[in-house]
């Protein structure tokens, strides 16, 4: 046979290009329960569709070239639910998926080709930093550091999962992306726990340094907690669902699931009668939008407000909706900051967003200030105003104080319809007239009661819309009806669904 | 078996202690109510636990983050 030779050889080549960092690492994987990367791969994408780029880039250090097959990171394309992405999946493996000019050279094409062909990029991440020797020295830095580009213009979406320790490049695509899910027993951080105890001295734990509970609790850069490697990885194809493939097209429309219609009819059963008590935002969303469509994102984090995708009449929505359970639905500074970063991914895809409003105000106090609530507020007013996607609200009860123009009030908002039950005011009347008049009510009972008819003014629903000030007063259970029919008439026609992206370049943390 | 300290959300008064030591709770489950910008406002169980303290009476005043009640779980 001709070229048999050579047939041979390419064939052994792949063989050992394939074999990740051996059976003795894999197999330990495997008894940890753990997917390996190329397992990650063939669960994620559509079967038989993986189109692998550099399957033979290899060390440039001789000595290193026979233990570091696909130089540790393994790179391509290929199809999730028949739409193309590209994919990063580190391979532990090999040096620990450890960052190479190499590596970072083969992943600058695959972002590059996603980025201007127009499809989502998927980071499987779990890699324990920079490559040494290589990137020791200063010519080690100038060849290691060279080509590594991190801009996040949001053309396309970005959707990560942390499944492992997760330091340096794996930890700078998790910030990045558009969604992130971090599996229990991970840790991310700037570098290991082990090289943070060297050179602090103290010993560190992996979970307080970055693990799940601060990922999704304190620092909200995790959006989902994941209790296995596949539990991720469906969350990484759910998330894309909701997603155009690229920020030129409106997202895809999903069929409606049958019944959808019928929650939202006793949706008045969920709302306590008395106006101080409080519920769970959470079941009330769930009456109103399409069955099973609720993805939420940073449940764990700034819990005054939920921020979430869904669908509506099978289109994707981006709802943000305060929540009575936490702190009486007052919004903090968390919450400014989860709301801001959700805009400013709706937006920049193309997804309408929904305003669910009941809350008191903004929460004060000396902690909220210590967090710089200020400027987190006018983020959040800023992002309202520049964003160009429609915006669309039903108040529920309460709105007051400035959070009413941060929850789409005045020009913030195309739409604004409440139900009967809202009520709209700046502040609380007993509170105004210790404010304004500092008179206090046990002290002066009379002068107190004279000067709280001048603060007590009709704070309904009605007054409201007597002056346009909201649009339209519904009954609870029209209310999925008004939001179908409201996403319909503010569909962006002659763009074709497509928004101007105003903040396409905003910072990925807040 | 360890302590989980279940902390007031927001600065508010104790209107309502709900549970008593040594009663079994379930995650989510109201443990007392605070008064709070004219709001009754929950303070729920982290996790399954079984109370075995309480640190405050109806009418105390809170502040965000002051411990109300002590979990074992």
């Amino acid at each position: 046979m001709a070229f048999e030779k050579k047939i041979r050889e390419h064939s052994q080549l792949k063989e050992k290009a394939l074999s990740m960092g051996g059976t003795k690492k894999l197999d330990q994987r495997k008894q940890q329960g753990i997917l390996n990367a190329r397992e990650r791969i063939d669960y994620l994408l559509d079967p038989g569709s993986f189109e692998e780029s550099g399957l033979f880039t290899r060390s440039v250090l001789p000595e290193a070239q026979d233990e570091t097959p696909t130089d540790g990171k393994i790179a391509g394309f290929g199809k999730i639910e028949k739409r193309q992405v590209g994919i990063i999946a580190n391979d532990f493996t090999v040096k620990g998926a450890s960052s190479t000019a190499l590596n970072a050279k083969k992943m600058g094409h695959i972002k590059q080709v996603a980025t201007t062909r127009g499809f989502p990029m998927v980071y499987l991440g779990e890699s324990s930093g920079a490559r040494m020797p290589d990137i020791m020295g200063a010519r080690g830095m100038a060849f290691s550091l060279e080509h590594n580009l991190y801009l996040r213009k949001r053309e396309t979406p970005w959707a990560n999962a942390i499944l492992g320790n997760a330091f340096g490049s794996s930890a700078w695509y998790a910030c990045m992306s558009d969604f992130n899910v971090i599996r229990k027993g991970s840790c991310m951080a700037v570098s290991s726990a082990r090289l943070v105890s060297l050179a602090t001295r103290g010993e560190v734990n992996p979970e307080d340094l970055g693990g799940w509970k601060l990922h999704s609790e304190i620092t909200g850069l995790a959006d989902l907690v994941a209790d296995t490697d596949e539990q991720a990885l469906d969350a990484i194809k759910r998330f894309l669902s909701y997603m155009p493939s690229n920020h030129m097209e409106a997202p895809p429309r999903a069929a409606v699931p049958k019944g959808s219609d019928e929650p939202v009819k006793d949706i008045l059963d969920l709302i306590p009668p008395e106006r101080t008590r409080v519920y769970d935002v959470k079941k009330v969303i769930l009456k109103i939008v399409d069955i099973d469509s609720l993805f939420e994102l940073k449940a764990r984090f700034g819990m005054t407000v939920v921020t979430a995708l869904a669908r509506i009449d099978g289109k994707t929505v981006g709802i943000v909706a305060n929540n009575p359970l936490y702190k009486g639905g007052a919004i903090d500074a968390d919450a400014c900051d989860k709301v801001c970063s959700f805009i400013v991914l709706c937006d920049s895809f193309n997804i309408p967003m929904v305003f669910f409003v009941d809350q008191p105000g903004f929460l004060i106090g000396i902690e909220a200030e210590r967090k710089k609530i200020t400027g987190k507020i006018i983020n959040w007013m800023n992002a309202m105003a520049l964003a160009t996607m429609p915006k669309i609200v039903v108040q529920f009860r309460k709105n007051y104080g400035q959070a009413w123009l941060n929850m789409g009030g005045g020009k913030n908002a195309d739409e604004f319809a409440a139900w009967w039950l809202a009520e709209t005011s700046f502040m609380d009347p007993s509170s105004a007239v210790g404010v304004v008049f500092g008179v206090n009510r046990e002290a002066e009972p009379a002068r107190y009661e004279e000067l709280l008819d001048k603060m007590v003014q009709d704070t309904s629903a009605h007054e409201s819309a007597s002056v346009y000030g909201i649009k339209q007063v519904i009954d609870p259970s029209e209310t999925r009806d008004y939001l179908k029919n409201m996403l319909d008439i503010h569909d962006l026609r002659i763009t074709r669904g497509v928004g101007q992206h105003l903040m396409r370049s905003w910072p990925t943390t807040f | 078996m360890s302590i989980v300290e279940v902390k007031a959300d927001v600065t508010g008064a104790v209107w309502k202690i709900l549970v008593k030591v040594g009663d079994h709770v379930s995650e989510g489950d109201d443990l007392a109510i605070l008064e709070s910008m004219k709001m009754e406002i929950p303070v729920m169980a982290p996790s399954d636990g079984t109370v075995k303290e309480i640190l405050a009476k109806e009418g105390d005043v809170r502040n965000e983050g002051e411990t109300v009640i002590f979990l074992e779980v």
